[in-house]
């Protein structure tokens, strides 16, 4: 059982700070980190691989400085984002290579038994240069595994597989998180982060965002309200009506540029807190106030604004 | 969201415009990769460091010429201080590490990230792909020659020697770039289109032209040491510097750099030895792009 | 030094492209010999300036070049490297062991054809042959480990070092006097000279702008001050996917 400790990391390049302060532990478990391109997820991970040092604060495994420091790598399996690899040899001799590098007592059978978890028996003997982007991954995996490290660092591991080879990486990790070694993966996509991982440690702009049991976080995010922009007939009665309803929160009306003879250029800005009864209701009080719903849109539900969103309330 | 039924499938017009106007053809594209590629070989529309060797190494050319300028100047000489037409020769290596920063740019990034794949998309033949980065970087190597000898001439025009001595050695020295320029640019990219790595094709385009103009430099020590200097020309064949060096000091009855000039009718192997090398390299080139899969 | 880390270093430094230009390179001295020796004969003074002059002037740096800098520098360009990192060994070893793949690579490709040269050509073999020898092999060593360091903290390390061979040791050492005592070539042309003893210096007309024990010193400051200064570097190397 190993635990990574970061601690009021921030790590900045000249006048850009891609960490900024961020402070979390990862333990055993497969724990997602999950952010939108260009948040700081590599920055962190190259950090907790010994790869940069942070330019303030302490990035530890087990107490242990991961900077300068390479007796750290018998703990850790690292899965780089880059394709670059030692492409003239075979992928078993890459893996028995790393097994070697490793100084293992029995390097043939850690290599045989890596390749073997990653399913790549059949494709051992050939030359890397000939693989596919998903058995590239699957190799790198395999070189990672080899000597069974207690922590496992994957850096965007999903990026360009096809939903076949995902879902075997998926059941990979799961089973490398049973036998208790934490495994961290760094992604930008909601729904691989949601079926892999029991954790989550967001990261939004270089700031750690939110952390903790996915449901949990899903759930604050669900909870954060959904605002609708509306275009009727009559603005005012349909915001009458519908500020009386429980589902809103709040109505907002804006006239269009030209004041109050523009009807067609204003809108209602609603945001609603109960989601299903206020889709339910619209219509409804439409009809009732003989109102005619002229266009009805959700604003940007996108994986950014929900970070966003996060950010601001923390 | 406000009409029809939910189940229906439909793509929203968000106000994509489609291009409905005239495209251009192939020879606007030919001329655009051939100002980019020119551009990129002096930098121009790359990142900063990738301006400083092409500059650097332009600076290092001129700067002899300029020395020779001003010294004929103060001097009062009535004659150029060397057969202006020799003045590429004399800064030889410093063309060879300029063609072999240079060609390797050109064309081992698009092999390298598969670009080829995006021009041959278009109408744009693997020919004109070639002509085109050839063009350029001979463009290129042409004007790295010939700015110093501008800066020479204008020098000695300012002087005491003769304007028209100046002015003839001028045009001498415009035919002998106009020989030059395509042979190293057709070599050197010739190398630098064999390998994707950009550090390999730099080291292997000098390592090449260097190793021959030292191979010529000792071939003709060695022959000359035998007593042998009226064959001593022989050794300019090597080396594409030395075949232009000595063609044009027999043409226009100059000093070589190298030696001294090929006698007789030999002087036709040394025109046959240009007409072959550039004809190689766009053969070779030719040939390799042939090959580059789109895949 | 780390057996595994020489073989991918091996496998990488002779993918084939490099392998057959460094063939190419060393071929060029051997038919340059077998051709003189074919048309001249054997003659100590001529086969002193082909193999010093050309051999070890301009071959072994440039052999140097191509095995220093591709013992390394295609590993960290691709960022293939990080599989050597990550692993629990000390940088100074994998410095090291990537160092002596470089050196034994130009020994062969640069130092044996240097010496067949020589044999070819000389007169009195013994006499000629082990002073250049000595000198190649004392180039390689410290040329091997200049580029090595080069390649590590800068990703123009070709470029820089062909400035340094072409520029500086060919053209402007030979201009200036004074730049020759900072010259790898006078440096090991010294201890060739110091072989050859006066007589023989005399005779071939060898005149190193360095002694023979500030040549020595200078070949080892820069053999391990680079090899040293490789490994701190490649110890604090910083690899980030760029995001």
């Amino acid at each position: 059982m190993s635990v990574i400790t970061i601690d009021r990391v921030s790590r900045w390049y000249g006048n850009v700070v891609a960490v900024n302060d961020v402070t979390m532990q990862i333990g055993p478990g497969i724990t997602g980190l999950l952010g939108p391109n260009g948040a700081g997820k590599s920055t962190l991970i190259s950090m907790m691989a010994g790869f940069l040092p942070p330019s303030s604060g302490t990035v530890t495994i087990d107490g242990q400085a991961t900077w300068r420091n390479e007796s750290i790598y018998s703990r850790i399996g690292l899965v780089p984002e880059r394709e670059g690899m030692y492409e003239v040899v075979t992928g078993w001799e890459l893996v028995l290579a790393n097994a070697r590098l490793h100084k293992l007592p029995n390097p043939e059978r850690a290599a045989r038994h890596a390749i073997e978890t990653v399913d790549m028996g059949q494709a051992q003997d050939r030359g890397i240069a000939t693989y596919s982007k998903g058995m590239k991954q699957r190799i790198k995996v395999a070189t990672a595994l080899v000597h069974d490290p207690a922590v496992l660092l994957l850096d965007e591991p999903f990026n360009g597989m096809d939903p076949r080879q995902r879902l075997h990486l998926m059941d990979l990790l799961h089973r490398m998180s049973e036998g208790g070694r934490s495994v961290l993966f760094s992604s930008h996509i909601l729904e691989e982060v949601e079926q892999l991982a029991a954790t989550i440690q967001v990261m939004v702009a270089g700031r750690h965002a939110a952390s903790g049991n996915f449901r949990e976080i899903r759930r604050l995010m669900t909870n954060k309200p959904h605002q609708y922009t509306i275009r009727s007939s009559d603005d005012r009665r349909l915001a009458s009506a519908l500020v009386s309803d429980v589902s809103t929160s709040s109505v907002q009306l804006r006239s269009g540029s030209n004041g109050a003879g523009g009807q067609g250029e204003s809108s209602l800005h609603v945001e609603a807190v109960d989601v299903a009864r206020f889709v339910r209701v619209l219509p409804w009080m439409a009809q009732q106030t003989g109102v005619r719903l002229l266009e009805v849109s959700p604003t940007d539900e996108s994986l950014e604004s929900v970070f966003s969103y996060l950010v601001n309330r923390s | 969201m406000s009409a029809g039924s939910p189940e229906a499938g439909v793509i929203h017009d968000i106000g994509y415009r489609h291009y409905r106007g005239v495209r251009l053809g192939r020879w606007p594209i030919v001329r655009a990769l051939f100002v980019d590629s020119l551009r990129g070989a002096f930098g121009l529309g790359r990142s900063a460091k990738s301006k400083i060797a092409p500059l650097v190494l332009l600076a290092l050319m001129t700067i002899p010429a300029l020395v020779a300028g001003i010294v004929v100047n103060v001097s009062g000489g009535t004659e150029p201080p060397f057969p202006l037409a020799t003045y590429p020769s004399f800064v030889y290596p410093l063309l060879i590490l300029y063609v072999g920063g240079q060609a390797p740019a050109g064309v081992s990034r698009d092999l390298r990230f598969r670009v080829t794949t995006l021009y041959f998309s278009r109408p744009l033949g693997r020919t004109d792909y070639v002509a085109a980065k050839l063009a350029a970087l001979t463009t290129a190597v042409a004007l790295v020659m010939l700015i110093p000898l501008v800066v020479l001439t204008g020098g000695l025009l300012l002087s005491d020697v003769p304007a028209g001595d100046v002015l003839i050695g001028g045009a001498q020295s415009l035919l002998a770039i106009a020989l030059l320029a395509p042979m190293l640019a057709g070599i050197a990219l010739a190398i630098a289109s064999v390998t994707p790595r950009r550090g390999l094709g730099v080291a292997a385009v000098v390592a090449v032209l260097i190793i021959g103009w030292a191979v010529q430099g000792a071939v003709q020590g060695i022959v000359a040491s035998q007593g042998r200097e009226d064959l001593a020309w022989w050794s300019q064949l090597i080396s594409p510097g030395t075949i232009v060096d000595g063609l044009i000091a027999r043409l226009f009855d100059l000093e070589p750099a190298s030696g001294t000039q090929p006698t007789g009718a030999a002087v036709i192997l040394w025109g046959v030895a240009v007409a072959v090398v550039i004809a190689g390299a766009i053969g070779a080139l030719t040939l390799r792009y042939r090959r580059v899969s789109v895949t | 030094m780390n057996p595994t880390v020489m073989r991918l270093t091996s496998r990488t430094l002779l993918g084939h492209r490099r392998f057959w230009l460094l063939l190419g390179l060393s071929t060029v001295l051997l038919v340059l010999a077998v051709v003189v020796r074919l048309v001249t004969g054997t003659d100590d003074d001529l086969a002193w300036a082909i193999v010093s002059g050309f051999g070890v002037g301009t071959l072994v740096p440039m052999i140097a070049l191509l095995a220093g800098t591709g013992s390394i520098g295609p590993e960290i360009d691709d960022g293939a490297i990080v599989y050597l990192l990550s692993k629990p060994i000390s940088r100074y070893t994998i410095v090291a062991s990537k160092l002596f793949v470089a050196v034994v690579s130009a020994l062969v490709l640069g130092v044996v054809p240097v010496v067949i040269a020589a044999v070819l050509l000389a007169e009195n073999v013994f006499t000629v042959a082990v002073p250049l020898a000595v000198a190649a092999t004392a180039a390689v060593l410290a040329y091997c480990a200049l580029f090595l360091m080069l390649s590590i903290i800068t990703r123009n390390a070709v470029v820089l070092g062909l400035l340094y061979a072409v520029v500086w040791e060919t053209t402007v050492a030979n201009l200036i006097p004074g730049a020759q005592a900072l010259s790898v070539r006078q440096w090991s042309l010294a201890l060739a000279e110091w072989l050859l003893g006066t007589a023989d210096a005399a005779r071939l007309r060898v005149d190193a702008a360095v002694g023979a024990p500030a040549g020595l010193i200078c070949l080892i400051a820069l053999f391990a001050g680079s090899t040293v200064y490789a490994g701190v570097r490649l110890r604090s190397i910083r690899l980030v996917a760029a995001e």
